[in-house]
């Protein structure tokens, strides 16, 4: 009788296991991103490589650093899952390439959001941990706290002579305007049921030099920490600079 | 008396000399026995709150025995081919632990071709030498002792030296929980020693502090914006609390290199000509300046920045005046940029005892 009891019971909770297992609910699954980089149509290379800009010169790629914050995921309901990560990208250095954003629930998403840069409440000084990359990334003048969101620098030909000027491309607050960048960007068919994705983000690097607005590395010269009118240029182009390239899924 | 108070007062005689072998550590005749627990202290590192997070490999946490031990082999000539010379001859603290001559003397009378770096805030820089050949403090410790034209000594011998020597193998003991002297510990001990070299009391550290009630001179001031804004743009290399990025750069002393720097070490033509971001910290005290120690004095710095830039490939990005020779400053700009030069000085750090050689 009690050998009998021990089986039920067992067999209960393994015929309920079973019964749970059919009709289950769609499971969790995991998501990263990573970051690439493009200069229109071409491969990005540093340093060697010449891009033709819209204004007209050739230029040269050798540094590209930026934080992305704020990160969201959307269902097609509108239910959305957000992460407190703040990545910090260096195509110098590939570990910065993935951001594992780990475990998020089960569903149809269609739509990533982030910013690029920086908000209110992190952009102060001391905001992000003092980690040697951050403080290199701070922003040192008097009055503008926070960090550099972006640092893009290289060198371009004015006259196509071969005699080359520098370029700073360094966005982040100014004259209390924050210049930080929303982006959102819609995702086709990603369906989270127990599977791994991966989320292949690309940066269009000539975005940012081109579209709406045509950036002319020599009208604003080499420094445009405290120039509103160029920051509100870059804030206005970044908004395309990025793109899903593609979904992975096992 | 019974059993049980001579034991009591077996105990008290026993706290006792414990108690004055650590007042004297390395008298021998009061040398623990080797079975004594091994139980170093923590060293406790206090940093300011604007300061890095603290950055120490954990195969080599910081104790009060091993940076004791490494502040000896730092000052100890021991470690040196004819016992003449320590990291101390190279790197003294009253200038901020570099070396006011252009090229050091090693102890064969010959010299390198560069200039000795300063050891300061050395905790979060991980690619070591102008070049960055050695990384992490550890492994750069190994090299001087070796090196010809330095200490010119083999660790195999120095090893031998330190084993015969009646205070080192209680010392490592009390360090590493090993008589058994190696060169991966001394160079531990070493690195440890380094790693408290805290420079954090300079005029400007105290000004800014919150509340300090403290100001910059006018001068002082202006430099401060020329340093830390585009009109100088010293900042995105010198910049932070250390005044390094701790990163590799070309900042335009040559347009053709005699000494190419990085590339040597990565291999990449496209490194010609970089070389480590020095602090600043203290940087009134370690002339002369650059790699190749070729600036006397700060004002031909400025002035090099100001107006001496060279152009060449792997100039770096961030040296955006060089197509107008520099940032070109007045007379004006140049000294009271110097002046905020001079707030980076730390006598505490220079004067503090705790760092000062031992013997
Ligand atoms: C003969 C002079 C001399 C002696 C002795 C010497 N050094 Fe140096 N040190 C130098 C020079 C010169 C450099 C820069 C060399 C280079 O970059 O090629 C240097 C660089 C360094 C650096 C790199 C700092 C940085 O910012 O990258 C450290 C750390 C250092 N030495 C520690 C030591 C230690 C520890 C010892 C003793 C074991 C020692 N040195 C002995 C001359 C010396
Ligand atoms: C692009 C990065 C960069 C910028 C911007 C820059 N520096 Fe430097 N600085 C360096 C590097 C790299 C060295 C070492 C160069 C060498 O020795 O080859 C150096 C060396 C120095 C030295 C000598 C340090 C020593 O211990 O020998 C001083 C002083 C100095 N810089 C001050 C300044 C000042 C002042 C400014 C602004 C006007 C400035 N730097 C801007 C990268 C930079």
């Amino acid at each position: 009788m009690k050998n009998f009891k021990v089986l039920t019971s067992f067999l209960s909770v393994f015929a309920l296991a079973l019964f749970m297992g059919c009709d289950k609910d769609a499971e969790s699954g995991t998501i990263s991103l990573s970051f690439d980089h493009k200069v229109g149509t071409e491969t990005l290379e540093l340093e060697n490589k010449a891009y033709q800009s819209l204004a007209g010169h050739p230029f040269y790629i050798y540094r590209l650093k930026y934080y992305v914050s704020e990160i969201e995921l959307y269902q097609a309901d509108g239910t959305s899952i957000s992460f407190e990560n703040i990545h910090y990208r260096d195509i110098a250095d590939e570990n910065t390439r993935m951001l594992d954003l780990g475990e998020i629930p089960a569903g149809d998403y269609n739509r990533l959001t982030f910013t690029f840069g920086l908000e209110e409440d992190i952009n102060i000084d001391g905001g992000l941990p003092n980690t040697q990359t951050n403080v290199n990334m701070e922003w040192p003048i008097p009055g503008d706290q926070g960090y550099h969101y972006m640092k893009f620098e290289g060198k371009y030909d004015l006259n196509g002579t071969g005699e080359l000027k520098n370029f700073n491309l360094h966005t982040g607050a100014t004259g209390g305007n924050q210049n930080y960048v929303e982006i959102s960007l819609p995702i086709s068919a990603m369906n989270v049921d127990g599977n791994n994705l991966s989320l292949l983000l690309e940066m269009d690097l000539m975005e940012w030099l081109q579209n709406p607005n045509t950036y002319d590395f020599e009208e604003f010269g080499a420094m445009i920490m405290m120039n509103q009118n160029a920051q509100t240029i870059l804030k206005e182009n970044g908004q395309t600079v990025f793109s899903v390239a593609d979904v992975i899924s096992n | 008396m019974n059993r049980y108070n001579l034991l009591i007062i077996g105990i008290i005689m026993l706290c006792s000399l414990l108690a004055c072998q650590k007042d004297k550590p390395i008298n021998p005749s009061v040398d623990p026995p080797i079975e004594a627990p091994y139980s170093p202290t923590p060293y406790n590192l206090e940093l300011p709150d604007n300061f890095l997070l603290p950055d120490i490999p954990a195969d080599n946490p910081l104790t009060v025995e091993g940076v004791d031990l490494g502040k000896r082999l730092f000052y100890d000539p021991i470690l040196s081919g004819d016992n003449t010379q320590s990291c101390a001859t190279c790197h003294q603290q009253a200038f901020s632990f570099t070396d006011p001559d252009q090229f050091s003397l090693g102890i064969d009378g010959l010299r390198g071709t560069r200039n000795a770096m300063q050891i300061t805030n050395i905790m979060w820089t991980q690619h070591l030498f102008w070049d960055g050949r050695a990384i992490g403090l550890e492994q750069q410790a190994l090299e001087p002792v070796e090196n010809p034209i330095e200490m010119h000594e083999t660790w195999v011998n120095a090893i031998e030296e330190l084993t015969a020597n009646k205070d080192y193998p209680t010392l490592f003991y009390k360090a590493f929980g090993s008589k058994n002297i190696t060169k991966e510990l001394a160079a531990k001990a070493i690195a440890q020693f380094e790693r408290i070299l805290i420079s954090k009391d300079t005029k400007y550290d105290k000004t800014i502090a919150a509340g300090s009630g403290l100001f910059f001179t006018d001068e002082e001031l202006n430099g401060f914006d020329i340093f830390n804004t585009e009109r100088g743009d010293c900042f995105h290399c010198h910049g932070s609390i250390l005044f390094t990025d701790n990163s590799f750069h070309n900042n335009g002393l040559d347009s053709t290199f005699m000494d190419i720097g990085l590339a040597m070490i990565s291999g990449k033509e496209n490194d010609t000509g970089k070389f480590k971001t020095p602090t600043l910290r203290n940087i009134a005290l370690t002339a002369p300046y650059m790699h190749d120690g070729r600036f006397q004095t700060l004002e031909e710095v400025i002035d090099f920045y100001s107006e001496g830039l060279q152009n060449s490939n792997t100039i770096d990005p961030l040296m955006k005046n060089v197509h107008k020779g520099g940032i070109q400053l007045t007379a004006a700009e140049k000294s009271d940029l110097l002046a905020f030069l001079h707030t980076l000085t730390d006598t505490t750090f220079t004067t503090n005892p705790e760092f000062s050689t031992p013997f």
